[in-house]
């Protein structure tokens, strides 16, 4: 009960911290006509989650492990792409918020609104598969076949509540600190996110062998962190943290995690100085890979 | 607009490519038929699989986690290094399925209670069996059609036993000793039929078919052969017959074991390879006891065995011939000339409808034929099931 508890949690921190950080976003810049679409996304990806993992359980063909990781591992390095795309897009955006330039930031949001459907797309789905295929294993255990047990299901269900519930307290949190603190807070965390993302994706891709490397580990603290505890769970579902991390993944992230800060911070503070200047030269830096 | 389009090109973007890297699911009726799935049990200790050898090609694992903690599944190479497929989130209590398209090699495969460690390790040993192990479509049917009629036989078979059992132990119970000692063989034959599967149940057959000669120490004798003993009781040596009571306690244990039985019976589903064994087994069964009378060393009734293993051996075959005729005709031709010479050779014995002369009454020239018999057609048969796996 607890262990199905557990994995239902982190898969469900996995999938609602950014969306729940850009669900603040958008309220908080005041654009909430756009959070019907990042919904969508969510929906979009939990319906094809579900649908595609009933479709591989139940039906007639099952899916080969090399193609499960890789869908994992393609998703999440396309993820890290769009969240890191969605960090840059609020930092500038915030700038543009804090001076008198809303005419900008529709023009902005109209380009951003496709990308946010995306961008939830991904941050639930990258992981969705995988999820609905644990979920449609329970649901067959307490179906009763082989098993006849709903605990695992109960359990899990539990934990993806448990997440959504940790997702809205975070949100709540989140809307009430002012506008600075909150961009440079939620912007610092994205990063760490994707960070994150990254490695696990590139992970992904090792054991499927598109990438090598998987067994020069550069730490291995699983003694100290268990993969199956709590706080094992909790730094994997929110940083993707792996207690038995590989050079590749310790590499990307570090250096992932040093260009983007870099560049986030370099914004933020030009955001904070007073602006003279029109916005344009301000765009520049960040889109350049300085 | 723009997004609609952009979320679709996504969905497609993931599925397509995944679709085409399917493979076939568990469920499908061809895993069932060759041995292709193994089951895996991951306790908190222990990573049991059902099978330490499989054929080459598409493998399905089904993994369950009987354990606590949460596990993995992995199929290393056999440098205990590479992955070569795995499954996560396994929880408590779940089955998952894994599928591997695997070449003829020696693999690793590990259960990780706890998603840590290197975990419980053991050994595969993946054979060839000629490209991808699939069957084409024709083949397949006939495999399936074989499994179907196999498995009808044995339920049929074990629903005989049970019911002539019940009769038996009825007579046997009211002290009807004559009816008894007719039922005896005539009852048996279901049992020796089917006597492979009957065996696969390592908890029943030694309750139920123990002979004296083959008690453990310690070992409670019950079940046929003890009742045998005590029906045809020996002549050359003190023998204390069964009371009442003791009579009604043996008959009980065996109908409940008998029902025991049937019941499981009713669950079991049979594969190519389980067939083609068994039939092989039942020819060791005549090798090993039959045809040197220590089955029935008390009631002498050994051909009616005998006759019933050879039975159960030629249902199999019989089952598994049309695909054996497209695999391997000579084989096929070789077997059955073997069944119909062992048959007419026992066929002398024969008394009455279905009845056979007591064993003693064979001469050692005479048992020395039949095992000739046995071993002509054990030897061509002990190649059937490689032949019609392949």
């Amino acid at each position: 009960m607890l262990a199905n508890y557990l994995i239902g949690l982190r898969e469900g921190l996995e999938a609602t911290l950014v969306v729940v950080i850009l669900v603040a976003y958008l309220v908080k810049s005041d654009r909430r006509e756009l959070l019907p679409r990042v919904w969508g996304g969510v929906a979009l990806a939990v319906a094809v989650s579900l649908a595609f993992g009933a479709l591989l359980t139940f039906g007639p063909r099952g899916l080969s492990f090399e193609a499960q990781e890789t869908i994992g591992g393609v998703l999440s390095i396309v993820a890290v792409g769009f969240v890191t795309w969605m960090v840059m897009w609020m930092a500038r955006s915030a700038r543009s918020l804090s001076g008198d330039l809303k005419g900008r930031v529709d023009v902005a949001a109209a380009a951003g609104g496709a990308s946010l459907v995306l961008v939830a797309m991904l941050a639930v789905g990258r992981e969705g598969l995988e999820t609905a295929l644990f979920l449609w294993a329970a649901t067959q255990a307490a179906a009763g076949t082989g098993g006849s047990t709903a605990g695992p299901l109960l359990g899990a269900a539990l934990g993806l509540g448990t997440a959504v519930l940790l997702g809205y307290l975070f949100y709540r949190g989140a809307v009430k600190i002012n506008l600075a603190k909150f961009f440079t807070w939620t912007g610092a965390i994205l990063i760490l996110v994707a960070a994150g993302v990254l490695g696990y994706g590139l992970h992904d891709l090792q054991e499927a062998r598109v990438l090598p490397g998987l067994d020069s580990l550069a730490f291995d603290v699983s003694n100290v962190i268990a993969p199956g505890s709590w706080i094992g769970t909790i730094l994997k579902g929110t940083l993707n943290f792996s207690p038995a991390t590989t050079w590749l993944q310790a590499v990307a992230w570090v250096l992932y995690v040093g260009v983007t800060m870099t560049l986030f911070f370099r914004q933020i503070r030009r955001n904070n100085r007073p602006s003279t200047a029109p916005t344009a030269p301000a765009r520049t830096p960040a889109g350049s890979p300085s | 607009m723009k997004n609609r389009r952009l979320a679709a090109a996504l969905v497609a973007g993931v599925s397509l490519p995944a679709l085409a890297a399917c493979t076939d699911n568990s469920s499908s009726s061809s895993d069932a038929t060759d041995g292709r799935t193994i089951a895996v049990t991951s306790s908190s200790d222990a990573c049991d699989l059902s099978s330490d050898t499989a054929p080459s090609g598409r493998l399905v694992f089904t993994i369950k986690n009987t354990g606590q903690e949460v596990t993995e599944f992995y199929l290393y190479a056999a440098d205990g290094k590479r992955i070569v497929a795995e499954v996560e989130n396994i929880g408590p209590g779940l089955s998952r399925t894994l599928v591997v398209n695997a070449d003829a090699a020696t693999y690793v495969p590990a259960c990780k209670p706890g998603m840590k460690g290197t975990g419980i390790r053991s050994e595969l040993t993946v054979t060839e069996s000629g490209g991808s192990g699939k069957a084409s479509a024709a083949v397949q049917e006939q495999v399936d059609q074989a499994n179907a009629a196999y498995r009808e036989y044995v339920e049929d078979e074990s629903g005989q036993l049970l019911a002539g059992t019940r009769r038996f132990v009825a007579a046997y119970t009211s002290g009807d000793d004559a009816r008894a000692r007719t039922l005896y063989p005539t009852v048996r034959v279901h049992w020796e039929r089917i006597e492979p599967v009957a065996e696969s149940f390592g908890d029943l057959d030694p309750k139920m078919d123990a002979r004296e000669a083959d008690l453990e120490a310690g070992q409670k004798w019950t079940g046929w052969h003890r009742i045998e003993k005590d029906l045809w009781p020996p002549s050359d040596q003190p023998y204390t017959a069964l009371t009442k009571a003791e009579r009604a306690t043996y008959a009980d244990q065996l109908l409940a074991d008998t029902e025991t039985l049937h019941g499981r019976i009713g669950k079991l589903t049979f594969t190519v390879d389980q067939i083609g064994n068994g039939a092989k087994s039942l020819l060791d069964e005549v090798a090993t006891g039959k045809v040197t009378g220590e089955e029935e060393i008390w009631s002498h009734t050994d051909l009616y065995d005998f006759q019933a293993n050879i039975d159960g051996a030629r249902v199999a075959f019989e089952g598994l011939r049309p695909v054996l005729k497209q695999k391997d005709p000579a084989l096929e031709s070789e077997i059955a000339d073997r069944f119909t010479a062992l048959e007419s050779m026992l066929a002398q014995y024969r008394v009455g409808a279905d009845g056979f002369v007591s064993y003693e009454k064979l001469d050692t020239t005479q048992v020395k034929q039949l095992s000739d018999a046995v071993n002509a057609l054990s030897e061509p048969l002990s190649k059937l099931t490689a032949a019609v796996t392949l």
